[in-house]
């Protein structure tokens, strides 16, 4: 059996868990007090702020509920926001304004903190709070939105223009396909391609000029890097362009993402370049190296998106992603890392649709990471936590009256906060043209903040959405249809060869060709492609990003600059770094040295003559 | 009955797009298409020698990463040159192709440019609209252009049951190898992987491999084992995709005659597929192949299964690949022990084709190599 198998009976154990407290609360007298103490007492500390309108609000919604049973199955099944199993949230607070004026006073109806008892709501005694709560809400906003265009001093141009306005730098990257497959911008017929649809990395150079201006170890500026075939040999770069700019000693201060997320390219997204061992193997090492020198960096970032976007259902999205992610804590385990040392630091990357699934999807999602993670792989608090970006479907928008996908993506990050992630980026209307241009980016961010900041829907009550019964409908019915894929993969022999077996890719297809024939027979209806059109099929003139062919020239010949500059030094390099991947060492030190002198397609061209090239999977 | 069209399909080079053209595939099959799909991330000069040596009608991209405009510009040009102007081009790439992209596009020899909102069904109307009719090509002294065009002659005269003159078997200038076993036993990588050992051993080796996917009379089909085989796509190799037409045992009705001719074609190996084969296939009759393996998986069942499967009586390789499988041990000491009722020399070699430099298939590289001097 592998781990998966395990975590399918640790859910189940936790399911009859929750029961018997159930039943204890209802039928043992001292639990049932202990229960309700407990629950009026988090309700008595849950301070009442006022909203603009002077309405007093719990800065926490709980159930109405004062029978112990319920009590009992909502704080062990649920478990309030930040607590296990996190159906509710990782953290507490995510999207709550800063806490300025509260109401002295509680929620709870009974005794107040300071004795009296009275209605929760109608006190109005006000004090002033010391200006830090316990977790500063907002000083981080979750937005953060991809981006990536022609040439990385573009990109960086573009990454102080959108972040010009926020308190926190968090910039997300966007690479070029000759990045994405590991190739140089003067290989053999990628002229055209050299950044398009993302920026182009090469060299070390590059990776200065993308970033310049930015502290990239200041507490408030965190880089993502939405990459995974090369993601070992890009996450050394960026390590060896911060040490250029700012010394070694920033390397433990670095803070970011970087995707690297293997089993979600074989089975969805085809960004693969070495055989899917030697890239676990790499991806191994870096995260090794990563949790142990860097502990503010998340080295993978497990990605249903991609998967989603590929076609899968919302339930196969979710199964894959999470049977993805242990199997990952699987061989870090069998390496011998510490668990503790890597659960903290892998992170989770959804799609977010319009089907009905997304109402719970992340939810449960972040219940059944944290039962695995405690129960299965014992990790800590921090390690259960199941730590979420979320992006708003790509695939849900179209081209057809393109302005709709406004509201398609307001609607999808609508459902994205009901799941308190933790970070979110909005889609730009115009991306099913192109690279989205500066208009429609801005208009998407204004979507978050217009939801967090200007509406009241998310800003003053933690579980304001949560809990209804149709949302527990949903819960129920995709937990179930979750743990029945992992049975399957189980069946399969695990994660790695369901992989191999192409289980999941060809779920996804089979998914993805459904999901087009019901387009076309209507069955799923797409308002101005096969519902309300209006006929004008003529696409709307937008604001193309292309790169000029001189950019494009002017990156090759850079790189051709780079490559002979270095010639000698990297010859020595890569052969060195060739001799440590075949003894089997961690390689992510030799890596680190090569980038200096090395381009990203001379490194991957030397592991490949050692480990092979990837073969695609129809 | 008429032939089906023959297209192929790729995605651009590094792109990973494949959702869409996956799901065209499916529909350009059910609508009597044969497709030969050349899968992601596909250099230019790989679809055109694709499209060349698969005699197809028309190639259809799919592109959603940028660069179309070049991209498909480059695989006209390309075709020219290499004189397979007759063969079309087509594409789309959903919102990421305007209007004025697929103007210029057009300007510069690309036949069509499907946009977002097409349906599945026009785009096979239109595929058979315009690719079905036979265009005569004036064939220049292009080798590959002419061997791929009376492959094509063969098929068509083997669809009309006519009989065609079969070379003689023992004038053949190239070794030929047949690869047969069930489905998923993983023979196209292990040919692929065998390929690569072929063109690094000496630089003159040219291989011709003829594979095999099942399809029904006047039925389309997805000849798909090239998007898996990254060895094979090479100046030196030859590779011709061909579906069965409804004729059962693993081959095609013209399998004998265009193998023959590729026997004498001037390669050093010429290396047969056969489709998936049932136990009690025996795809190479009459001295068809010089050299038989047997592909098996190790999860084959219980031990008694082996005495149904006929091949293994008569490989003359028999090759357990996926040895990495925990099954690999037994299933290897339960051929050996089937092998040895035989009573006559056979092999039995362990590999795991899915690694790179697997020393079992250096092995069965040797024992293919070594043969070929009894010849």
């Amino acid at each position: 059996m592998s781990k998966l198998g395990a975590v399918v009976e640790a859910v189940e154990k936790h399911a009859s868990f929750v029961l018997e407290q159930v039943k204890r609360a209802r039928s043992d007298e001292k639990f049932a007090q202990a229960v309700t103490e407990r629950w009026n007492k988090v309700k008595a500390e849950i301070p009442i702020a006022k909203a603009p309108t002077g309405l007093p609000l719990p800065r926490l919604a709980l159930p109405e509920i004062d029978e112990p049973g319920e009590i009992a199955r909502y704080l062990f099944g649920d478990g309030l926001p930040g607590e296990f199993p996190y159906l509710n949230g990782a953290y507490r607070e995510i999207y709550l304004e800063p806490l300025r004026e509260i109401e002295t006073g509680s929620y709870g109806n009974r005794k107040s903190p300071n004795g009296d008892s009275h209605n929760g709501a109608g006190r109005v005694s006000r004090a002033k709070i010391p200006e830090r709560p316990a977790r500063p809400p907002l000083q981080e906003e979750p937005t953060r939105l991809f981006s990536g265009l022609m040439l990385a001093e573009d990109t960086n141009k573009r990454f102080h223009f959108l972040s010009a306005h926020q308190r926190s730098k968090r910039l997300s990257t966007a690479f070029d396909g000759p990045t994405l497959y590991g190739i140089d911008s003067d290989a053999d017929g990628v002229f055209g391609k050299i950044g398009e649809g993302g920026v182009a990395v090469d060299t070390v150079e590059d990776m200065v000029r993308l970033y310049d201006g930015f502290e990239l170890g200041a507490p408030n500026f965190s880089a993502s890097m939405t990459i995974s075939g090369p993601a070992p040999i890009i996450m050394a770069m960026y390590i060896a362009a911060a040490k250029r700019r700012f010394g070694a000693k920033v390397v433990p201060n670095l803070r970011g993402t970087i995707q690297a997320d293997i089993f979600k390219e074989v089975q969805a997204q085809n960004e693969t370049i070495f055989p899917t061992e030697a890239s676990l193997r790499f991806l191994c090492d870096m995260i090794e190296w990563t949790t142990a020198n860097m502990p503010r960096w998340y080295p993978v970032s497990i990605s249903g998106y991609h998967i989603g976007e590929a076609g899968s259902t919302p339930v196969q999205q979710a199964a894959y992603t999470l049977s993805n992610g242990f199997a990952y804590a699987e061989m870090l385990s069998a390496r011998g890392v510490p668990i503790d040392q890597f659960a903290p630091r892998l992170s989770f990357f959804l799609d977010c649709g319009l089907d009905v699934e997304y109402i719970a999807l992340a939810r449960v999602s972040r219940k059944i990471w944290a039962i695995g993670m405690r129960d299965v792989f014992g990790a800590n608090a921090r390690g259960q936590m199941f730590k979420l970006h979320t992006q708003t479907s790509g695939r849900s928008l179209i081209a057809a009256e393109f302005k709709n996908n406004l509201t398609r993506t307001a609607a999808e990050l609508m459902l994205a906060y009901m799941n308190a992630t933790n970070s979110c980026h909005s889609n730009s209307a115009d991306e099913p043209f192109t690279t989205p241009s500066e208009e429609w980016i801005r208009l998407a961010a204004h979507g978050q903040a217009i939801l967090l900041e200007e509406s009241g829907i998310f800003k003053h009550t933690m579980n304001m959405l949560s809990g209804s019964p149709g949302m527990k409908a949903v819960e129920r019915a995709v937990e179930k249809a979750i743990l029945d894929e992992f049975r399957e993969i189980e069946s399969l022999g695990g994660v790695l060869a369901a992989v191999e077996n192409r289980y999941q890719r060809s779920q996804i297809q089979n998914a993805a060709h459904r999901y087009e024939q019901q387009i076309y027979d209507g069955t799923r209806p797409i308002v101005g492609l096969n519902r309300y059109r209006n006929g004008a099929d003529e696409m709307p003139e937008i604001e193309l990003v292309r790169t000029p062919r001189a950019k494009q020239k002017l990156q090759v010949e850079r790189l051709k600059k780079f490559k002979k500059k270095n010639a000698e030094k990297s010859k020595r390099v890569l052969d060195k770094l060739g001799a440590v991947v075949d003894r089997g060492e961690n390689c992510f030190p030799a890596l680190l040295e090569a980038v200096e002198v090395c381009s990203l397609g001379q490194i991957t061209g030397r592991l490949q003559e050692i480990v092979g090239r990837f073969r695609p999977m129809v | 009955m008429a032939l089906p069209i023959r297209i192929l399909t790729a995605v651009p080079i590094c792109d990973g797009h494949d959702s869409a053209i996956n799901t065209i595939n499916l529909e350009f099959i059910r609508h009597g298409i044969e497709v030969v799909y050349l899968g992601f991330h596909r250099y230019v000069s790989d679809i055109v020698r694709a499209a060349i040596q698969e005699d197809v009608a028309a190639i259809g991209i799919s592109s959603y990463n940028g660069g179309h405009i070049d991209f498909f510009a480059d695989v006209v040009s390309k075709l020219q040159k290499k004189g397979a102007n007759d063969v079309a081009v087509f594409g789309g790439g959903g919102g990421t192709i305007t209007h004025d992209d697929a103007r210029q596009m057009k300007r510069k020899g690309v036949d069509e440019i499907f946009f977002a909102g097409t349906s599945l069904t026009e785009m096979a109307e239109y595929v058979k609209k315009h690719y079905g009719k036979k265009k005569k090509r004036r064939i220049r002294s292009m080798p590959d252009l002419m061997l791929a065009r009376k492959l094509t002659e063969l098929e068509e005269a083997a669809g009309k049951k006519t009989k065609h003159r079969t070379s003689n078997t023992e004038h053949r200038i190239s070794k030929v190898i047949g690869f047969t076993g069930p489905g998923g036993a993983g023979k196209t990588t292990l040919i692929d992987e065998l390929v690569l050992r072929f063109l690094q051993r000496d630089s003159k080796t040219r291989i011709a491999v003829l594979s095999h996917d099942p399809s029904v009379i006047g039925e389309g089909a997805l000849l798909g084992d090239r998007a898996t085989m990254i060895n094979s796509q090479d100046e030196r190799v030859f590779m011709r995709s061909m579906a069965t037409r409804g004729q059962a045992g693993g081959l095609s009705p013209a399998t004998e005659s265009c193998l023959a001719l590729l026997a004498h074609s001037g390669f050093d190996y010429v290396i047969i597929e056969t489709v998936g084969t049932g136990q009690e296939a025996l795809p190479f009759r009459n001295k068809l192949v010089d050299q038989t393996v047997l592909v098996m998986n190790p999860d084959y069942g219980a031990r008694l299964q082996l005495q149904k499967i006929v091949m293994l009586d008569v490989a003359d390789i028999v090759v357990v690949n996926k040895t990495d499988l925990e099954r690999a041990k037994a299933a290897l000491s339960e051929i050996e022990q089937r092998l040895t009722q035989n009573k006559r020399k056979q092999e039995i070699v362990a590999t795991v084709a899915k690694r790179h430099r697997d020393p079992g298939v250096d092995e069965l590289f040797e024992l293919i190599t070594a043969k070929e001097n009894n010849r």
